[in-house]
């Protein structure tokens, strides 16, 4: 049964339907609850009317729009540190609505969490106490039916079934480079059955031609021509055989012994085994992570670097699986950077991580990224392949000597915005100019 | 006669067997012309050999018959590495004589009390938002989008991405940005190591400017 002094607090619109419940007491103290009871509802009527429009916000909307807008300011301002059903720096935000003491109570508390927690307010304070006392930034602007409309957007978003995790997603996407070689194969299928086809004709008409000569007088020299049967010996001996076999391996000889010298010295296609299985084509590709993020020396220095275990740590803090591989590979970073990922705490026992180098150049000729990726603006992809589509970095590129000078002999120098150019612009009558005819062919430009 | 051509056989096919064994592939790094121009006597930065007898077989340097050339490791740093920390206590100026940024990693409510008077040092240039754009699209557009509405590709997995344009963070000050940058916030972590101070200021200029995009 309530107390009857309750009354005089609870100040919504439902006070109009509390009954009144007295138990004894003289007349006068009848009267006098009863005039407060009337008060209360005569006031809180009042309130209503002057109050209509937030007092009518303090029940949720529940019509679509609502939850829309709902939505969208939730998904502007909320989303940062609350989500509808797990917990994040916020509270999960799931059944709010029937957690805190009133829709009210909300709408001060998003106003201005500062003065809620310090009226003394039990929940807030808890609330507060329960998030290590780190409090939820105001939203001032917000009128009050926008914050209802999160909180609809909430109760509505909270009653769907949770959605079922989707696996297929990422798997479709790998198709566009296997096109132009499955056109291959089909041509290649034609052309087999075609052969296939000839060998059949011909064999047709060897066997017609037999048969006409068999019908004809012939020699006896003749004859044992028509006749000798074709085998293996006969064919392997025939001289147009022999001239067949030596041709094919003596092309293929020369073909490798030229391909082998050439690569001498050339890593092309080196693809080690990382001793962490990070994949490129997940993070730049599909995460879109600009290279430069990690790569920090790239726009900087003579280096590009590999990046150091806190750069991981930067999302991995966070993102404890990975795509492909699970906790596995993501646990050695934990490891290296010494991080425990139950707890979210540092241990402080690091060490190296020891990655195997792929892109070297020998030591007689200097490259300097930053001259590259600063200066003349070439993108990383330029040098490196499409390093977005690698799950396994391979060096995609010559980096012979050769393979520089081409692309020294083919490029602009970007001059845009760089006051250094100015006057070579000049001198080339406002025209672009090559690397080449900037030294970019200078024997001491690299080698010193 | 025969004998001759199968033993003249044997050497070609052996001779383009041990080319074939010249191509890099998979973990194998391919045959290297003239090996002591590949491997630097000097310390190499982002390289360690830390097998003495690595290269004996070439070796050209007057370091003792059990020594090879491509021994590149230092052994008097931690783990043997030939990149060293900087030595404790010292601190970087950059060109312009700054020193580091040397306010500690405050909670996130007490950011706007110690930014409280710091300026950004730099001017309201074309040039400085355009490079502030650069450094904004090589840093933090992956996270928090082109728009800075918090809708980055990183933030589908990473959750917690700030929306830049969301009422609480349009009145953040440029020093706020800053330290945010050097120290993180909330989830955010510190990227006081990727980006230097400078870069720092410029993305605060640039998104300031972006905040005011509609």
């Amino acid at each position: 049964m309530p107390k009857p002094k309750k009354r005089f607090e609870i100040m919504t619109s439902k006070c109009r339907f509390v009954h009144l419940r007295i138990k004894g007491g003289t007349l006068t103290h009848m009267m006098k609850r009863l005039f407060s009871g009337i008060f209360t509802c005569v006031s809180t009527f009042l309130l209503c009317l002057l109050l209509s429009y937030s007092v009518q916000a303090q029940e949720l909307p529940t019509d679509a729009a609502a939850i829309t807008a709902g939505e969208a300011l939730f998904n502007a301002n909320c989303k940062t540190c609350h989500r509808v059903k797990t917990k994040l720096i916020g509270p999960a935000l799931a059944g709010v609505e029937t957690r805190v003491p009133s829709l009210g109570w909300i709408v001060n508390w998003v106003h201005n969490p500062a003065k809620v927690i310090g009226s003394g307010d039990d929940y807030a304070n808890k609330i507060y106490a329960e998030y290590q006392k780190s409090q939820m930034t105001a939203f001032t602007s917000f009128k009050d039916e926008q914050i209802l409309s999160i909180i609809a957007y909430v109760k509505a978003e909270a009653a769907k079934p949770d959605a079922a995790p989707v696996t297929a997603a990422a798997g479709g996407t790998g198709s566009g480079s296997s096109e132009p070689s499955a056109y291959l194969d089909a041509i290649l299928v034609g052309m087999i059955i075609i052969l296939i086809l000839l060998v059949v004709i011909l064999i047709l008409i060897v066997s017609a031609l037999r048969k006409f000569l068999d019908t004809k007088e012939l020699s006896e020299e003749d004859k044992e021509i028509v006749n000798s049967p074709i085998t293996f010996s006969s064919v392997t001996r025939s001289p147009g055989f022999i001239f067949l076999v030596i041709f094919i391996v003596s092309t293929v000889t020369f073909k490798s012994v030229i391909d082998g010298l050439y690569s001498i010295g050339v890593q092309k296609n080196y693809q080690p085994k990382q001793p962490i299985a990070f994949s490129h084509k997940i993070h730049a590709g599909q995460y879109e992570i600009e290279c430069k993020y990690c790569h920090t020396g790239a726009a900087k220095g003579k280096q590009a670097n590999i990046p150091s275990t806190n750069i991981c740590m930067n999302c991995h803090s966070q993102i404890k699986a990975g795509t492909n591989t699970g906790e596995g590979e993501i646990a050695k970073i934990y490891a290296a950077v010494g991080f425990d990922p139950a707890t979210s705490t540092y241990t402080g026992k690091t060490k190296p991580v020891e990655w195997v180098r792929i892109h070297n150049l020998p030591d007689l000729a200097y490259f300097n990224h930053s001259q590259h990726v600063n200066v003349a603006g070439v993108i990383c992809q330029t040098c490196h392949g499409p390093i977005q589509e690698m799950d396994v970095v391979k060096q995609y590129n010559l980096l012979t000597m050769g393979w520089c000078i081409d692309c020294h002999r083919k490029t602009d120098v970007n001059t845009k915005g760089n006051a250094y150019y100015d006057k070579l612009v000049e001198i080339h009558n406002k025209k672009s100019f090559k690397v080449e005819e900037n030294g970019g062919l200078e024997c001491a430009k690299c080698h010193y | 006669m025969r004998t001759m051509q199968i033993k003249n056989i044997l050497i070609a096919t052996s001779f383009v067997v041990l080319l074939l064994g010249c191509t890099a592939h998979g973990d194998h790094t391919g045959r290297e012309y003239a090996p002591n121009m590949y491997h630097s006597v000097a310390y190499e930065p982002l390289s360690q050999i830390t097998d003495e007898t690595a290269g004996r077989w070439v070796n050209s340097l007057d370091n003792g018959p059990t020594r090879g050339e491509y021994f590149n490791s230092n052994k008097y740093n931690p783990y043997r590495m030939n990149m060293r920390e900087p030595a404790p206590h010292t601190v970087k100026r950059n060109q312009f004589g700054w020193l580091p940024y040397r306010s500690k990693k405050v909670a996130k409510d007490s950011i706007d009390f110690i930014t409280t008077g710091m300026k950004n040092p730099l001017d309201s240039t074309a040039a400085v938002v355009a490079a502030g754009q650069v450094l904004y699209q090589s840093n933090c557009l992956h996270c928090h989008g082109v728009k800075g509405m918090g809708d980055g590709k990183v933030s589908d997995k990473f959750a917690g991405v700030a929306n830049l344009k969301g009422d609480s963070y349009l009145g953040i000050s440029e020093a706020h940005i800053f330290h945010v940058i050097t120290y993180g916030a909330g989830l955010m972590g510190s990227h006081g190591s990727q980006v230097s101070p400078e870069d720092r200021w410029k993305i605060a200029k640039y998104v300031k400017v972006l905040q005011k995009q509609k």
